[in-house]
């Protein structure tokens, strides 16, 4: 009991920030833990839960990550420091977790420290009760729920002992949820029914497997016991359709999500190839070209600020501009060097880019190695928000976002800059264009700069969803393409509204079919869509295609 | 008087190639059959530098029945169809008195015939399904009881009751998760709690358990939800055979999604220590790998060889070896068990002829390797230890329990009875 009723020190949350921290008693308690192995450590991480605060939180979620090392002294003793550069030798500096100061000790003697499994299961207790107390009524819910699930009197006690002093619903909730998950597992009798109906009335998901249990071992002998089996079964059916309604929900939302990843893809495509009808098959590298841009930048943050923190974080940040010149830039080139001279010829540029995409994976495979690259994402990345039962990933929500920003800005540019009225004329007609006193060949490169760009945008986006290696452009240019020609060659709206439809078809027939044949049929429902209505959903006329 | 005929050629080939070399009698011709290009190329070149290493090790100290292994390198180049020519070619043409190859379950059934025809003898690395066991091949890698059974029985022991099983749509993951889904009905979990969806045949018989997604997959929201949703009544864990790259956005997506190791792990059983090191360890950490080797085995034995291989890294000339950031993993030491295994067998028979090497490995021999003492049995496997591990940060494996000395068994599927 007393184990989770003393909570000594609530210290505030802003300790996020490890280069300087105030010692509480907890990191004194870990400190030492940490240090320790076997029974010494299980019995001071117990410790730990009595007299920690959820200001520890990052603490653990640092020893986690390994960015807690155990320094050697010269007197023989340990140090549980917090460190997060890289391994290597010489003497570094670093705040001592203990008491918060400053340590000066060698490298080369220092080695990481990871929580073994058995101190993780016992610091996921220790972080649900401490969690709890969690400013962000989310955690607090969640944490409950999960004290709920373990089941336990201890844990019960402490959610009836905290909720009423939860002011807000949804935390409420948590708590009302946690506290009946915890008596479905404890209670009998009328206590018990209470909570199978409450849980049914919450439609609480997580309390699914133990009602579907509960009505395996159930025999229905007395009139109570008919009563209870009634209203398990009437809690799970209200729980099954509220999870359909999530679920419906949710692949609305995939196929959203599916559909911005496609959008940013495909839309520097829509402008090389959809504008200016080069048939660009190296639109797959310029996208390798964003995600090794912010590879690089990335490398480079983790050099000069260590590989998490706040500065760490704004490393996506600064390479967005980044990756988007790097592509521009060669795209700039590339259209000066070889996509201008055969602008007459479009099946000679298709072999032309087709060569250039082969070169590019080459150098990439030189520069970089033929194994991918690690892309971590920032942390403001890394979560979700949940509405309404739907997990809502945070970079999934970001690429629709960014995909909607890329989209405007596009169109912005093209409909209401002097920039976009010239480069639509050129792309309309070319000839005329010149005669009008545009500079055509700037207006092109330009153009093709632009694609390119976008492309790299694209690449700096997939970097945080997927892989980045040498052939990761491979895996998209068909689906760029299609896109592309299923939207109209030569409409950007078009092609966003492709993107969003092929996105959703995917998601909603991943469920029914499974992936594989989910995505045969998309792609045969392309092809019947391309039979029907062979110039795409908007067919432009637009002659770039005419030559 | 075959082998008569196979110094004098190899005599000439040497003679000619490399003059002022070691004498040509001193040499024994050895394959290596891996992909050095295409997709598997970033697997497979690590079990190239890791057998020429060997050899090195081995030449080093003597040879074999006193003659130095020359290598003979050809380049599978990840299409199925040309590792059979490939292999055609070691037998008849360079007459190699081994190789050593292969990671994909299809290529090795494509050059299975072709060794069966030539009375070749081949040594295969890699973790696979099992249900084979030609006379012609002899399997270093893990069978499937030596890496998901064990598995298995550590989640069941550690308390968890729903099994999410998820894998790339090929051969090896759907093999492996039939024997799995007995398995698991054998030890008295519900077919309810196995998650991933069943197909069956016109009879109603289960003919593939879990999900399944094409190569270079790259779309897992809606997977990863259903998993989410399989694990939120806790005790669940997901069974990973995922292959290659799309390991990557399967775990960024886990990640994304909040889903931890400590209430739903992760096991996987196509991620070694050399996948690693591309992909994001930070997503993986706490999840659950099972092999027969780990790097971090704190072993004299492992860390000689660790530190011996990084040392022939630094000074060897051999070309495209890459030398910075190496790590070693388990398919790489199963190359480098089988060779000394192959080695042993030649000496215990006295010859090179694949027929009595192949009756010396049967009558079972010992040796102590990087990962524990492995033993050659008769059914063309090996008894080794099995290890179960956790991901750290540093993308290594630390090991939280271990099986000592597991009897290799490539026929698993219809032994386990359903209680």
């Amino acid at each position: 009991m007393r184990a989770f009723t003393v909570f000594a020190l609530m210290s505030c949350w802003s300790l996020s920030s490890l280069q300087a921290f105030e010692a509480t008693k907890g990191s004194e308690i870990l400190a030492k833990a940490i240090v320790a192995t076997g029974e010494a450590r299980a019995k001071l991480l117990e410790e730990f839960g009595n007299e920690s605060s959820f200001g520890d939180a990052p603490l653990v979620e640092s020893w986690r990550r390994g960015e807690i090392w155990i320094a050697k002294l010269p007197d023989g003793t340990s140090e549980a420091v917090a460190y997060n550069g890289k391994p290597g030798t010489g003497m570094v500096t670093a705040a001592k977790l203990g008491d918060g100061k400053m340590l000066t000790f060698d490298l080369g003697q220092a080695t990481a420290s990871n929580p073994d499994r058995a101190s993780r299961k016992l610091l996921t207790k220790v972080g649900n009760v401490i969690a709890l107390k969690h400013p962000s009524d989310r955690n607090r819910s969640d944490a409950a729920k999960q004290l709920g699930l373990q089941g336990d009197e201890d844990g019960l006690r402490v959610l009836q002992e905290l909720l009423p002093k939860q002011a807000s619903p949804a935390a409420r909730k948590g708590f009302e949820e946690g506290i009946a998950l915890a008596k479905l597992k404890l209670a009998s009798g009328a206590d018990k029914l209470n909570a199978v109906n409450k849980l049914g009335d919450l439609a609480s998901l997580t309390a699914r497997d133990q009602l579907k249990g509960l009505l395996q071992s159930e025999t229905a002998k007395t009139p109570q016991d008919q009563v209870l089996i009634a209203a398990i079964k009437k809690s799970l059916a209200a729980i099954e359709s509220r999870q359909a309604l999530v679920e419906s929900g949710a692949t609305l939302f995939r196929g959203l999500s599916l559909g911005s990843v496609l959008l940013v893809v495909a839309i520097g495509l829509a402008i090389t190839f959809g504008l200016m009808g080069v048939i660009n098959m190296a639109h797959g590298e310029f996208i390798t070209i964003g995600g090794y841009t912010c590879y690089l930048v990335q490398t480079w943050f983790i050099n000069m600020y260590g590989s998490s923190g706040t500065a760490f974080d704004n490393y996506f940040l600064v390479s967005l501009p980044l990756c988007f010149l790097a592509a521009a830039l060669m795209g700039w080139f590339i259209e000066w060097a070889i996509v201008r001279h055969l602008y007459s010829r479009p099946l000679e540029s298709l072999l032309a880019t087709w060569g250039l995409s082969m070169i590019f994976q080459q150098a990439f495979r030189l520069k970089f190695g033929a194994a991918n690259v690690q892309v971590a994402s920032p942390s403001w990345l890394a979560g979700n928000y949940e509405w309404l039962g739907i997990t809502l990933g945070w970079n999934r929500l970001f690429v629709i976002v960014f995909a909607l920003a890329i989209l405007f800005g596009t169109l912005l540019v093209m409909a209401k800059t002097p920039v976009g009225l010239q480069l639509r004329a050129v792309m309309q007609n070319r000839r005329m264009a010149a005669s009008l006193g545009i500079r055509t060949a700037r207006m092109n490169g330009f153009t093709f700069a632009f694609g390119s760009g976008l492309a790299g945008l694209g690449g700096a986006f997939l970097s945080q969803l997927g892989n980045v290696g040498p052939s990761m452009g491979q895996s998209y240019i068909v689906d760029s393409f299609m896109i592309v020609t299923v939207g109209g060659v030569g409409n950007i709206i078009g092609a966003s509204l492709s993107a969003l439809g092929i996105g959703s078809v995917d998601q909603m027939l991943q469920p029914l079919l499974g992936p594989v044949m989910g995505k045969i049929t998309t792609l045969l429902a392309v092809i019947l869509l391309l039979q029907w209505r062979p110039g795409g959903i908007f067919p432009s006329r637009s002659r770039s295609l005419e030559g | 008087m075959k082998f008569a005929k196979l110094t004098k050629l190899t005599a000439l080939f040497a003679a000619m190639a490399a003059p002022g070399l070691s004498k040509a009698e001193d040499t024994v011709k050895v394959g290596i059959l891996h992909s050095l290009s295409g997709t598997m190329a970033i697997s497979e070149t690590s079990l190239r530098d890791i057998l020429i290493f060997t050899f090195d090790e081995i030449n080093a100290k003597g040879g074999v029945l006193g003659k130095k292994i020359e290598p003979v390198v050809a380049d599978g180049a990840s299409d199925w169809p040309l590792f059979a020519e490939k292999a055609e070619q070691l037998l008849t043409k360079d007459k190699v008195a081994v190789t050593f190859g292969c990671w994909t379950s299809v290529s090795r059934k494509s050059v299975l015939p072709v060794f069966e025809k030539n009375k070749g003898l081949l040594f295969y690395p890699v973790q696979y399904e099992g249900e084979e066991m030609s006379p012609n091949i002899f399997y270093t890698a893990e069978a499937v009881n030596q890496q998901a059974t064990p598995a298995v029985d550590y989640l069941l022991a550690e308390g968890y009751k729903k099994f999410y099983l998820i894998g790339t749509d090929y051969v090896y993951p759907q093999t492996t998760n039939l024997v799995l889904l007995e398995y698991l009905l054998s030890k008295g979990i519900p077919i309810e709690n196995i998650g991933g969806g069943f197909r069956k045949d016109d009879k109603g018989e289960i003919i593939s358990a879990g999900k399944y997604t094409p190569f270079g997959h790259t779309d897992f929201q809606q997977i990863v939800a259903e998993i989410k949703e399989f694990a939120a009544g806790g005790n669940a864990c997901v069974i990973n055979t995922i292959n290659g790259d799309a390991n990557v956005p399967f775990f960024k997506e886990v990640a994304a999604a909040g889903i931890k190791s400590d209430s739903c792990p992760i096991v996987s059983f196509s991620l070694s220590e050399d996948e690693f090191r591309a992909l994001p360890t930070k997503d993986l950490i706490g999840h659950l790998g099972c092999w027969t080797y780990f790097m971090s085995l704190d072993t004299p034995a492992n860390k000689k060889f660790v530190s011996d291989f990084q040392a022939w890294l630094g000074s060897t000339s051999y070309p495209g070896i890459k030398k910075e950031s190496r790590v070693t993993c388990s398919p790489m030491v199963l190359s480098y068990n089988g060779v000394y295994l192959w080695k042993a067998a030649v000496e215990k028979a006295g010859s090179f002829e694949v027929e009595k090497v192949m009756a010396a490995l049967e009558s079972g021999i010992e040796f102590d390797g990087p990962g524990g003492k492995v033993t050659s049995q008769k059914n063309h496997h090996l008894t080794k230890n099995v290890y179960i591990g956790e991901t750290l940060p540093t993308g290594q494996f630390q090991v939280i329990k271990s099986f000592d000395g597991v009897v290799g068994e490539p026929f698993l599927k219809g032994t386990f009875k359903k209680k």
